[in-house]
């Protein structure tokens, strides 16, 4: 009974995302790494044994901690991801920001002229 | 009648042992055209040989990539009302003489975008086998999804009418790689696309964007992903003369 719950949960995110992507709040490059921990979820949802085997090949003994363990390293993976890009974008910002301050200066000198 | 405007938009990153060639063919070639030449703030001297041959050049204020500096010419078009646009490479694979095909196709069929092919008829162009083998699956990809045929999806050698421009410029999710999904998108939105076949030369020198074994992997990847979120989420609009 618990996979049925696991499994509405995933199609529910997927179709939230699809959704986003259709009403272009998101964008699909943006969507990727969701859309495959959505796919993660389903298949475990559909095939929940499958983390056992897993564990067992990798030798860890108890397998939920290695569900945990994954979760946290994807998560960890996403937040360094948006970490860089939040650098990146405030050095565009930053550029961008002073480029407009010199435009301005220059428009003002014709201005006057 | 009145004469159309035509803009020949050029993105050039570290091209500055190509674009001066490539410029001066075109100022032989293509007189009907204007020239804008996009910056995308290239290291090397490219924006010094674009100015020493007196054609128009936006510099980006920071490498945007390939599809944003073609964006951004789209919307200089746009904005100063042309009539087409011709993608144009700086790396010296297009030939200019080519170009005036394409216009000519845009404009007495009245197509929306013009593509420029390789593959169509042998031109002579050799390319990588996986370069190949990857155009292969995206035309059997746009085949399957549109029902029409394009032998180069990839080609960046493009004309586009007024049509195109209005939309490629008002779109605030231009892809990062311009290419099969695109095309899939405009035909799918009821736009006509016709195909050219038309010379191209080797590549001489300058770096490729799609060099490497992890960037084509990553490419295909993202293709494949976009191709499918185009055909969930574009409904389909019945062009007549695609069909």
């Amino acid at each position: 009974m618990n996979r049925i719950y696991f499994i509405i949960i995933a199609l529910l995110c997927m179709i939230y995302i699809v959704n986003d992507i259709r009403k272009k709040r998101f964008s699909i490059k943006e969507s990727f790494w969701w859309v495959m921990a959505t796919l993660v979820i389903l298949f475990l949802a559909i095939f929940p044994y499958s983390i056992n085997w897993i564990a067992k090949q990798i030798g860890v003994e108890y397998p939920p901690s290695l569900l945990f363990v994954f979760c946290i390293l994807f998560l960890i993976f996403i937040n360094f991801k948006n970490s860089k890009r939040i650098n990146e974008n405030q050095m565009k910002i930053i550029e961008l920001s002073q480029q407009l301050a010199l435009l301005k200066e220059e428009a003002k000198k014709i201005h006057k002229k | 009648m009145k004469k159309d405007k035509v803009l020949l938009v050029i993105p050039a990153y570290n091209e500055e042992e190509n674009i001066g060639k490539v410029l001066e063919e075109i100022k032989k070639d293509i007189q009907y055209a204007d020239v804008l030449v996009i910056n995308d703030c290239s290291k090397d001297r490219t924006r010094e040989i674009v100015d020493e041959h007196h054609v128009n050049c936006i510099n980006n204020i920071f490498n945007m990539k390939y599809a944003m500096a073609i964006q951004t010419g789209i919307k200089y078009a746009f904005e100063h009302d042309y009539d087409y646009v011709i993608q144009f490479d700086a790396d010296g694979q297009h030939i200019a003489k080519e170009a005036e095909k394409l216009y000519k196709v845009a404009k007495s069929e009245q197509y929306d975008i013009v593509i420029g092919s390789r593959y169509l008829e042998d031109t002579g162009y050799k390319c990588p086998l996986f370069r190949r083998i990857g155009t292969k699956i995206f035309e059997i990809l746009i085949k399957l999804f549109c029902r029409k045929r394009i032998a180069d999806p990839t080609s960046g050698f493009q004309c586009l009418n007024k049509r195109v421009i209005k939309k490629y410029a008002q779109m605030g999710n231009y892809p990062e790689f311009p290419d099969a999904n695109l095309i899939i998108e405009m035909l799918r939105g009821g736009y006509t696309i016709k195909e050219v076949p038309v010379k191209m030369r080797n590549r001489e020198t300058g770096e490729s964007m799609h060099g490497g074994i992890i960037k084509p992997i990553k490419y295909m990847i993202t293709m494949f992903y976009t191709i499918v979120f185009i055909v969930i989420s574009t409904p389909k609009v019945k062009g007549d003369k695609n069909e």
